[in-house]
């Protein structure tokens, strides 16, 4: 079945923060534009608990943050399509080409949002527990292990919240932290220190898991004396960090050594019309306000390079 | 078609599954299983995991937001 090819101003992949404010802004002017996601509109906020460094809000659940930035692209017009799933882009400065499951898509500009995913956690139980003790996403999954012991693996701002979120149905929470340090915001480890269910374990590092039919024991070993043990909990939570998403875009887009989409300042990559925002980028910091703000700059730039086109 | 969609309160996913079975006039039944431990276990021993959301859908199961398994089942095309 040949598809349809569409013609628009501007297509975007991934519908995170940088994703919807890249379609507001391209609402607002007046571009003829469609997002696709087809996981979550909202990205990783979706699938954070709650929210403390956006401006204006003092703290959010990030569903919530999530929703408010969906509605205000949907208020704007924005078009976005929750369900299609991109097989395939062809993409030179001249053309580009985004098939889906439904269509094709010829776009003048193209911003690559598609953000990152969770890593999974390298132990060799790891497929074999997924969804049975091993979890990514405590927000879907932590209401399940009410009054179970938990663990969490990670350092970062996610594994110190989704860390605290978990207390809420956990008896106890396990920080397993192959370090002597977090790398999260001071106020969250704060909040967590002081929790009654929280218990850290500095310099463990998890080397795997153990159970009949779910999880019901994690191997850890010490990473300054080598000392290995086992402690029994239910469930092993890990945030770990993300890798970004560029698996489509290899072929033309140019990537670090991480994967991560190189850019210049205006956010457009190796190929004239394709821009990239958000964590899907190579930068430093991956924050909402980071991508946000990627965003803003990836639309304003597409819109200034198609209204060029549109001239000569 | 009897279908039943097990959840928790925070699940995104549970919510997209349900946004694409509304979408397509698909009708549910919704479990809840925070705080109810034995719907839980219910959901647990159907799917032999303990991820939301997982769908019964006539005694087939389903885990997580499978669109391609959705489809198939209620021939959305």
């Amino acid at each position: 079945m040949d598809k349809d090819i569409k013609d628009l101003d501007l297509l975007i992949l991934g519908g995170g923060p940088a994703g919807l404010t890249a379609a507001m802004y391209g609402a607002r002017a007046k571009l003829e534009l469609l997002l696709i996601e087809n996981q979550m509109v909202g990205g990783q906020v979706r699938s954070s608990y709650t929210i403390e460094n956006y401006p204006g809000f003092k703290t959010i659940e990030g569903s919530k943050l999530a929703e408010f930035m969906k509605d205000q692209a949907l208020e704007l017009g924005v078009k976005i399509d929750e369900f299609d799933k991109i097989l395939k882009v062809t993409l030179s400065h001249n053309e580009k080409l985004i098939e889906t499951e439904k269509f094709i898509y010829r776009p003048k500009a193209l911003i690559i949002s598609t953000g990152g995913a969770p890593k999974k956690l390298p132990i060799p139980n790891e497929n074999n527990f997924s969804g049975k003790g091993i979890h990514y996403c405590a927000v879907c999954d932590g209401a399940v292990y009410e009054d179970c012991t938990l663990g969490v693996v990670g350092g970062g701002n996610s594994a110190l919240e989704e860390a605290l979120f978990l207390t809420k149905f956990a008896s106890k929470v396990i920080m397993i932290r192959r370090y002597d340090y977090f790398k999260g915001e001071k106020a969250t480890l704060e909040n967590l220190l002081k929790h009654p269910k929280v218990e850290v374990l500095y310099n463990w590092d998890l080397v795997d898991v153990k159970g009949d039919m779910f999880v019901n024991k994690a191997m850890i070993k010490n990473t300054k004396t080598g000392e290995e043990k086992e402690i029994c909990l239910d469930a092993v939570f890990g945030y770990i960090g993300n890798e970004p998403k560029t698996d489509l875009f290899r072929e033309y887009i140019e990537l670090n050594n991480e994967g991560y989409i190189l850019t210049d300042a205006n956010m457009e990559t190796n190929i004239k019309g394709v821009y990239a925002a958000g964590d899907v980028r190579e930068k430093v910091f991956r924050q909402i306000t980071t991508a946000v703000a990627d965003g803003t700059i990836a639309a304003l730039a597409a819109e200034k390079y198609i209204a060029d086109k549109k001239i000569y | 078609m009897s279908v039943t969609i097990y959840t928790t309160n925070t699940c995104p996913w549970c919510d997209k599954t349900k946004e694409y079975l509304r979408a397509n006039g698909v009708s549910y039944n919704e479990i809840n299983v925070a705080k109810n431990k034995e719907a839980a276990m219910a959901m647990i021993q159907k799917s032999g995991q303990r991820a939301v959301p997982v769908l019964d859908v006539d005694g087939s199961i389903i885990i997580g937001f499978d669109k391609s398994r959705l489809d198939k089942l209620f021939n959305i095309r």
